[in-house]
């Protein structure tokens, strides 16, 4: 009896925990950076980086990973120490600011904050520590400060980019695009992109572009919808769809994988980061992805903010299209140099994709 | 070996009595905390970094008691709402969309009329919450009496409707002419949200940013105070408990069981209305579809950690509070992802919900005849 009751209660827990090990149980993306314990006190790095996410995971294979990927690669370049970064992932919409407050209390130099949600908090911490450089992912900068950099995209430079391939490739003369919704201004802006890049190859060509018509906390998460107006698209005669909105944009991709002349006659375009990697139910058709380089940006703001040389207001990371992957060699060459000559042009300016005129 | 003394101790004393009521809660508290270490070990964390970390979050600091405070709040009245429905053996799942109704309530009033004094504003931006929320709860309670309709699902279905009633509020409109909702910010561009609550109508701070607490605090104490007095020390509040404990029975005896099924549902949803009007008026000065009530649905796991007692959710409130206030400091301090304290919380209502798992691993007795029956049983049967 007496003996028994400590192994009783041993046991019960080795089976609750077996039972909770059967479940995804949580891990961290990357363990470097938030591995160690307790280092708040630890002064051997003089430099030091945190990043807050928006609510989710730091591995959401979408901005918030992107972001925090940066953070490791400029870490490495400028050989800090794995407790020198590190992340807080939020949990709760209410908590941006008292996650910043954080890394501010604990001394470090750069906070990266990752989407549009954390703006507001974002430009309230930074005005009310100067001394510290604050990073914006996705945050336009309505009025300049010296120690916040907004890092935005041209996402009508990636969208046209994602038009040219899909009016090139279409045979069909007809191609769409599935979109998360207009109240988000750049999924408006990767459309028009798309619209204007398909048309420069085409003039004629017919685009069918759907966006979804739920408020702003359906329009991304919905991947039924996405599915069904993908559907509705190839049965109107569409060969190239673009699918851009989040997990709604991911459901319109799976959907078109599964069409018959997937990867042969139907193809699709994914969104924000290399769709061939985050969604891999996408691959028979996914020939590109219109990205957002968010990972080189944030590697190029945190070196400058180490160089002291860190510039305040907007800064533009780069849009490109993803690697073909397994359609490299179906992607004539003329085509190839034309995107070329395109990014190009529309980097130089001598192309002009339209949005916002 | 003798068993612990805690579990013999005579039950008529008052001091016992508590103690005993503490038991079962601090037992699960305990329990699931042991759990979530394991979970940790198993996932190659260490679990004495991650509770030190979220120690330190909660009381570490003015800061950390601050975070625990300002969580605690909500957590008081979402679970005082639970907890007065379950005492008249109701099962009110809606304090998520009832806390919405509350959240949108206030803003509506909290934006407008300019120029008001803040005795004015403030009492009336509150009160609003407070109609929303009771608004809320009542539907249910009276298509319980008139239909039948059971309240579970009746209040599941109304969270949804409360969020995206919030959300249609506040919508932006979109670029293709669709007529943005009636208290979106018109300066806010696509972004959906109201616009700011005039100073007259937000909860002055107690301790100002970086604290962030505000008077809202004492609201909830003096809530719990209200219920617990409502519940034990009225008339009402007899016939509440009658009710509760056999409807028939109060029916019989002259009861108004309809009138106090109505009444009671009201109050409750005005509880997580008021939960909603003092967030928003309070700390976020704003209302967006992200402000969800997430936090009404945890008001059930404070109401039966707190015993469905007004003292018992005080209790289970400032836990939780704790938890949610120290959660980032643990990642921070330790590297283990802050969702480990959402298991604990979700296994903590495993445990409290099925007190028997706790009375085998901690071998306590059976439960004595007087207090076996639990607020939760009877809910499904009685109509």
């Amino acid at each position: 009896m007496k003996a028994s009751r400590p192994v009783k209660l041993l046991v019960f827990l080795t089976a609750l925990a077996l039972l909770l090990a059967a479940c995804p149980a949580p891990m961290p993306a990357t363990d470097s950076g938030s591995g160690a314990a307790g280092t708040a006190g630890d002064m051997a790095g003089e430099f030091k980086v945190g990043l807050v996410t928006d609510v989710g995971r730091v591995n959401d294979r979408s901005f918030n990973q992107s972001a925090w990927e940066g953070v490791v690669a400029a870490a490495e370049a400028l050989g800090l120490a794995e407790d020198d970064i590190k992340y807080i992932e939020t949990q709760d919409a209410k908590d941006y600011a008292d996650n910043m407050q954080q890394f501010i209390d604990a001394g470090y130099n750069v906070i990266v904050s990752v989407g549009f949600a954390l703006g507001d908090a974002t430009t309230a911490a930074a005005q009310e520590n100067p001394d510290v450089f604050f990073i914006g992912v996705d945050q336009f900068q309505g009025e300049a400060m010296s120690n916040l950099a907004g890092l935005i995209f041209n996402e009508d430079h990636s969208g046209y980019l994602a038009g040219v391939l899909a009016g090139s490739l279409s045979r069909t003369g007809t191609i769409a695009a599935v979109l998360g919704t207009d109240l988000v201004p750049p999924v408006v802006a990767f459309n028009e992109g798309y619209i204007a890049g398909a048309k420069s190859v085409n003039a004629d060509i017919n685009v069918i572009s759907t966006y979804h018509p739920g408020e702003i906390s359906q329009a991304f998460v919905d991947p039924e919808w996405g599915a069904a107006t993908a559907k509705q698209a190839l049965d109107q005669g569409a060969d190239v769809i673009f699918g851009a909105g989040g997990i709604t944009g991911n459901g319109a991709l799976q959907e078109i994988a599964t069409a018959d002349g997937a990867g042969e006659t139907v193809f699709c375009i994914g969104v924000d980061t290399d769709q061939w990697n985050t969604v891999p139910a996408a691959q028979p058709c996914l020939v590109s992805s219109a990205m957002k380089l968010i990972t080189p940006g944030v590697v190029e703001l945190v070196t400058m903010a180490s160089d002291g040389e860190f510039p305040g207001g907007n800064y533009f990371g780069d849009a490109d299209l993803a690697p073909f992957h397994d359609f490299d060699d179906m992607i004539a060459q003329e085509l190839k140099d034309l995107l070329e000559e395109t990014k190009a042009g529309l980097i130089d300016g001598s192309i002009d994709t339209g949005y916002g005129n | 070996m003798r068993r612990p003394v805690l579990a013999t101790a005579s039950p008529t004393t008052g001091i016992a009595r508590t103690l005993r009521a503490l038991l079962i809660p601090s037992l699960a508290l305990l329990a699931a905390l042991l759990a979530g270490a394991v979970v940790m070990i198993l996932s190659g964390d260490d679990p004495m970094a991650a509770y030190g970390g979220l120690f330190k979050g909660a009381f570490g600091d003015g800061k950390g008691w601050a975070r625990t405070i300002r969580k605690t709040i909500p957590f008081v009245l979402t679970g005082l709402s639970v907890a007065l429905a379950f005492k008249v053996s109701l099962f009110n799942i809606g304090a998520s969309g009832q806390f919405v109704m509350g959240s949108v309530f206030a803003v509506a009033v909290g934006i407008n009329f300019e120029g008001l004094p803040v005795y004015v504003h403030l009492p009336l931006a509150l009160i609003a919450g407070i109609a929303g929320g009771l608004l809320w709860g009542a539907i249910p309670g009276i298509l319980k009496v008139y239909t039948g309709a059971h309240e579970v699902i009746v209040t599941i279905m109304l969270n949804y409707v409360a969020s995206l009633l919030g959300g249609w509020t506040v919508y932006a409109g979109g670029t293709q002419g669709q007529t943005p909702g009636p208290l979106w910010d018109r300066t806010a561009g696509a972004i959906s949200e109201t616009p700011d609550v005039l100073h007259s109508a937000q909860i002055p701070w107690l301790f100002g940013p970086p604290y962030r607490v505000h008077y809202g605090v004492f609201l909830a104490l003096a809530a719990a105070i209200l219920v617990w007095w409502l519940i034990f020390k009225t008339p009402l509040g007899f016939e509440m408990r009658t009710v509760g404990h056999n409807m028939r029975a109060a029916r019989y005896a002259g009861i108004r069981v309809n009138f106090t099924i109505i009444l009671t549902m009201a109050l409750a949803g005005g509880l997580a209305g008021l939960a909603g009007a003092i967030e928003t008026l309070g700390l976020n000065h704003k209302f967006a579809p992200e402000f969800g009530g997430a936090v009404g649905f945890d008001g059930i796991t404070v109401a039966l950690l707190g015993q469905t007692h007004p003292i018992g959710v005080l209790l289970a409130a400032f836990m939780f509070g704790a938890l949610d206030g120290g959660a980032a400091t643990m990642q921070f301090e330790s590297g283990v992802p802050a969702d480990i304290i959402q298991i604990i919380q979700a296994l903590v209502l495993a445990f409290v919900a099925a007190p028997l798992i706790i009375r085998l691993i901690f071998r306590l007795r059976p439960q004595s005849q007087e207090d076996a029956g639990s607020a939760v049983s009877t809910s499904w049967g009685g109509t």
